[in-house]
């Protein structure tokens, strides 16, 4: 009946042939572009701190230099960069601590648990997250000044916490939402309280996502700026120590980039640890 | 050990009834199965029992208590889910002993209690494993294991088989029936398989649309179905359902008119007989028609005869195997038909 209509495989054409075999070559030189784009500031940032100054303003960049740790030997005799770095440090903790001690519990009720007003709270703590920091600058400083948490950690930790807390609590919501119900039911027929099926059952399932959380939490409190310049004065941490070498009539590019790989270099090698962990945390669910 | 009374449950969401005033009462010991197609409300009502979701209204009985405003948690269940409920991060070890470190039991005993409960499912070499590195089988023996563990007032059961493979569900099928037969702890199972609730079952309710079809014994809802859909649901291959009139003794179907039935019935109705009381018969057949089908089982034939209009299904015997479009009649066992009203599909029985 339909023979007529049958026909054999054809072999692949010579252009479809050579296309399959490029391909992955293709997908490779693009990767690599990209990887060089993102790691050349900090190639350019190591180098220039291994620079003299004439070598680091030089109008033609210059790539073969003479090298010298006298930056590194400068800033690290001066002893600021450590008290930078515990600042930062004690910040970064504590932060990343109470964001996660507040939004994590606050994320499960909002996933897990019916009650009126739900969306209107949830969204509530997004809209924290759509006025621009800035906007917040001003009151913020009037009343830290007038309660005395102006130049103090716990006002740094208390002002990052404001700004972390809508992430956390949006990013764990999505981890809690995805579970399976059936865990916690599973727990509630197993005897468990509502809580304790919270503590013992869906908090350590969903560690992975807290512990990317947790890492994206203290970077971002790690690298912030502007609050953290505006709000503190003796209390430094690291990014507004590295503006400190950035003077009125010049800037000291050597003890700068020094100072910024020290304090690059433990950032670097916390996310370069965790970075399975960060990407399984932030993929949790994503993948069924 | 405990018996259930559901009192005039109904269940809505918005404008949508999962259940539609349901009463029913299990007796101690019993292990009864609620049967039907899916979104017929069957696991709505195992979880008002459990306690997981609330009844719009009526009143759920344990013991004679009523418990509609306990929680899961005070109503001394266990429940074994569709997919197991286990926990990723815990051992099988920590799975069973996890009811009873809620209940605070003590070392010594907490230990024994678990080590007996992974014995009776067979997981005593798997103790230390977690989920992940678990078969289907062994996450679902995990499932029970943590659920016999506490010897709770009743086990509830929702479709713990179905995603075991055919197999394994045979297997694990004797193993629960063997469980309940050792332990007699009152079993209410959720099944939409009909081999499952036959074999198991000491009572079968049977749900559509969120109400009961029939309540009875397996023997009683095969052979004895009160209404269409029960005869339909129950029986594989199903029940053959020839519409036709019944009048002073004979069934005028669209391709025949055969006699023999009880002079009382008159009117329109469907005529269902099961495929296994329908024969060959070479001489003297109540209907002609031509072969549609057979299928070869092992050890009997399915055949599927077209008789201008209607599809009728019959186990046949290997001796004789009709070819496809070859002529063959067909004889209906009388005694072992059934008629239902053509409109409500309700079974028509003589003192009606």
């Amino acid at each position: 009946m339909g023979e007529a209509a049958r026909q054999p495989l054809k072999p692949l054409s010579p252009a479809v042939r050579v296309g399959r075999f490029l391909q992955p070559w293709i997908r490779r030189l693009v990767l690599w572009l990209f990887a060089l784009w993102c790691l050349f500031p900090i190639y350019w940032l190591f180098t220039m701190s291994l620079k003299r100054q004439v070598d680091a303003i030089s109008r033609k960049p210059k790539f073969i230099f003479e090298p010298i740790w006298d930056n590194y030997v400068k800033v690290l005799g001066s002893g600021e960069v450590w008290l930078y770095f515990q600042n930062s440090l004690i910040v970064a903790l504590g932060t990343t601590a109470l964001s996660l001690l507040l939004g994590v519990p606050t994320a499960y009720v909002l996933a897990r648990y019916r009650f009126t007003g739900n969306a209107d709270f949830g969204f509530w703590i997004l809209t924290t997250r759509m006025t621009p920091p800035v906007a917040m600058l001003i009151p913020f400083f009037v009343v830290y000044i007038r309660s005395g948490l102006f130049d103090t950690h716990l006002g740094l930790i208390l002002a990052h916490t404001a700004i972390t807390i809508s992430i956390v609590v949006w990013l764990m919501k999505g981890f809690f939402e995805d579970l399976p119900k059936e865990l916690e039911e599973a727990a509630f027929m197993d005897g468990a309280t509502g809580y304790q099926a919270f503590r013992q059952i869906c908090l350590p399932v969903t560690l992975p996502g807290i512990a990317a959380v947790a890492i994206l939490t203290f970077l971002f409190s790690w690298n912030e700026f502007l609050f953290s310049l505006v709000l503190a004065d003796r209390v430094q941490t690291v990014p507004v120590g590295l503006y400190n070498f950035v003077g009125y009539q010049q800037i000291r590019w050597g003890e700068l980039t020094a100072s910024a790989v020290i304090m690059l270099t433990p950032v670097l090698l916390f996310v370069f640890v965790f970075q399975r962990q960060l990407v399984r945390g932030l993929t949790l669910g994503a993948i069924k | 050990m405990a018996k259930i009374v559901l009192e005039n449950i109904e269940k809505r969401w918005g404008q949508f009834s999962a259940v539609k005033d349901l009463s029913l009462t299990v007796a101690d010991r019993e292990f009864i199965v609620l049967l039907g197609p899916s979104g017929c409300g069957k696991s709505t009502t195992l979880r008002i029992i459990a306690g997981l979701e609330s009844a719009t209204s009526g009143n759920v009985y344990i013991d004679g208590v009523r418990v509609n405003d306990r929680l899961a948690r005070d109503r001394d269940i266990a429940m074994v889910f569709q997919n197991y409920g286990l926990y990723p991060h815990m051992t099988v070890r920590q799975h069973i002993a996890y009811p009873l470190r809620l209940k605070r039991v003590g070392d010594p005993e907490l230990s024994e209690r678990v080590l007996a409960a992974a014995e009776r499912v067979h997981l005593s070499e798997f103790l230390d494993r977690r989920p992940r590195s678990l078969s289907g089988g062994q996450r679902q023996r995990v499932a029970l294991a943590r659920a016999i563990v506490r010897t709770p007032n009743l086990f509830l059961m929702d479709e713990p088989l179905s995603n075991l493979d055919a197999i394994l569900r045979v297997t694990m099928r004797a193993e629960l029936k063997h469980l309940h037969h050792n332990l007699k702890t009152t079993t209410v199972y959720v099944t939409h398989d009909q081999i499952e609730a036959m074999t198991m079952a000491s009572r079968v309710v049977v749900m559509n649309n969120g109400m009961v079809e029939q309540i009875g014994a397996p023997e009683q809802i095969y052979g004895d179905p009160d209404n269409l859909f029960v005869a339909t649901f129950i029986g594989s291959p199903p029940i053959n359902r020839i519409p036709g009139r019944a009048s002073g003794g004979e069934f005028q179907t669209a391709s025949a008119n055969i006699g023999g039935f009880p002079i009382w019935l008159s009117g329109d109705a469907v005529l269902g007989v099961r495929p296994e009381h329908v024969s060959i018969a070479d001489e003297d057949p109540d209907i002609a028609g031509t072969v549609f089908a057979v299928e070869y089982t092992g050890s009997e034939l399915l055949i599927v005869a077209d008789t201008g209009g209607d599809r009728i299904s019959l186990i046949g015997d290997l001796a004789r195997r009709p070819k496809i479009d070859e002529r063959i009649g067909l004889r209906i066992d009388r005694g072992e038909t059934f008629f239902f009203d053509a409109q409500t599909g309700a079974r028509i029985r003589k003192s009606s």
